[in-house]
């Protein structure tokens, strides 16, 4: 049995569709139990007082990169097949810093107000509603932003692709880099906490 | 030891397990790369049963009756295809099989210019694990001959002249003539079986949008936290 199960013809596009939603509640579920749903922790982060986010994404990444490379060697899943989304740089580090303005000036990310929503919390649905409102001025703008939207490549670059650095030592890096991260996050929430208190 | 890993938290102990991990997977190699598995036995009872292909009006029925449940690929050039190409069919050149966006349980149909070009993309595919790549048997040739400029028997009995209408129609359905098998024998000398059948040109056929034209087209997909 060897992943992607949908890849190796395993299920269809409506089995699909009930994995991806039972997914999907996963994913909710757990940011709400991160404490996710609530705008003043995601905030927090910019104020460097609480880096749960942080430490969370952090975790998540490290976790299905190490869960995916040992997949990927004992031959469970072949990673060729595994969807990459394509590269547009420049595209991609300007919808960046528009998602982050949001995330500061909103209190949340998409998935997190689709969480907060869930949990009954109006200013998560007022995001949500604001997500479908800049969806659509996206889509009307979309003629006029074409061009900037499909700029570069399109090919699914990887850092090991890429740099031609080996795969074993970019999941080493990315390890390192999050332990330190988390090491460094802690003595920045000591200082900025106390500083908050004062 | 025992004192020291008392001492350490929860979170540390994770930390530590996380990197030796990653010290591990320095040595990891999980993209196969190029090599492939065959099942030698399940290909040569394929190959033996004739069950890797497809007759020319097989497909032309298909292609009539409007199935989609199947893809035709073209492995020919691109220019090649702008000139001729069988309806419905989609251009993917050999070097961008596998990243044309197929997917292994689906039925995939391959033509090429020459019959060994679309048998060794049969032969990639199977290979890299897409069980409903099939032939187009006789290729583009048996397209011409089968479908668009079928031959017709010149004294048909009760039985050829029901399959000579059906051929009649199909052949009319892509934009072709039918031809009488006095005329096809007359260029034999002596050989008919042997002769390639003297074909006009073959009309230009309207394909619809192809989903990847030349290069494979690329959809973004939304992601986000």
């Amino acid at each position: 049995m060897t992943a992607p199960f949908f890849q190796y013809g395993m299920f269809g596009d409506e089995t699909s569709l009930v994995v991806a939603f039972f997914i999907g509640i996963g994913f909710g579920f757990f940011l709400e139990r991160a404490g996710f749903g609530s705008a003043r922790k995601l905030v927090s982060q910019f104020y460097l007082n609480d880096l749960a986010v942080f430490k969370v994404m952090f975790t998540a990444i490290v976790t299905a990169m190490l869960g995916v490379t040992y997949l990927g060697w004992i031959g469970w899943l072949d990673l060729s097949l595994v969807y990459l989304v394509p590269t547009y740089l420049m595209p991609q580090m300007v919808g960046g810093l528009v998602l982050g303005v949001g995330f500061v000036v909103g209190g949340y990310c998409p998935g997190t107000s689709v969480a907060a929503t869930a949990t009954g919390r109006i200013d998560g649905l007022v995001y949500g509603l604001g997500i479908f409102a800049g969806m659509f001025t996206f889509a009307e703008l979309f003629p006029w932003l074409k061009g900037f939207y499909q700029a570069g490549s399109g090919e699914a670059t990887t850092i090991p692709g890429a740099f031609g650095i080996p795969y074993g030592i970019v999941v080493f890096a990315v390890v390192l880099m999050a332990v330190g991260g988390f090491y460094g996050a802690g003595l920045l929430e000591k200082k900025f906490a106390a500083a908050a208190g004062e | 030891m025992r004192n020291w890993m008392s001492m350490l938290t929860l979170n540390s102990k994770l930390a530590l397990g996380a990197v030796a991990l990653g010290a591990i997977a320095l040595f990891a190699t999980p993209y196969p790369g190029s090599t492939v598995t065959l099942d030698a036995k399940e290909l040569a009872l394929t190959v033996s049963k004739d069950a890797d292909r497809v007759e020319a009006p097989e497909l032309a029925a298909w292609i009539i009756e409007g199935r989609a449940d199947y893809r035709l690929i073209d492995l020919r050039s691109q220019g090649e295809f702008a000139q001729y190409r069988i309806p419905g069919a989609v251009n993917v050149p050999m070097a961008g099989l596998i990243d044309a966006g197929l997917r292994r349980p689906e039925k995939l149909v391959l033509y090429a210019a020459d019959a060994v070009r679309a048998s060794q993309a049969w032969m990639f595919l199977r290979a890299k694990g897409y069980t409903g790549a099939y032939l187009l048997k006789g290729g583009l040739e048996a397209w011409k001959d089968q479908v668009v400029f079928p031959v017709l028997a010149d004294n048909p009995t009760a039985a050829e002249r029901t399959r000579d209408e059906k051929r009649r129609s199909m052949s009319a359905f892509f934009g072709g003539q039918p031809r009488s098998a006095s005329s096809v024998s007359a260029g034999g000398a002596g050989m008919p079986g042997l002769v390639t059948p003297v074909t006009p040109a073959l009309p230009a056929v309207a394909a619809p949008p192809s989903p990847m034209g030349g290069a494979p087209a690329r959809t973004k997909k939304k992601e986000g936290c």
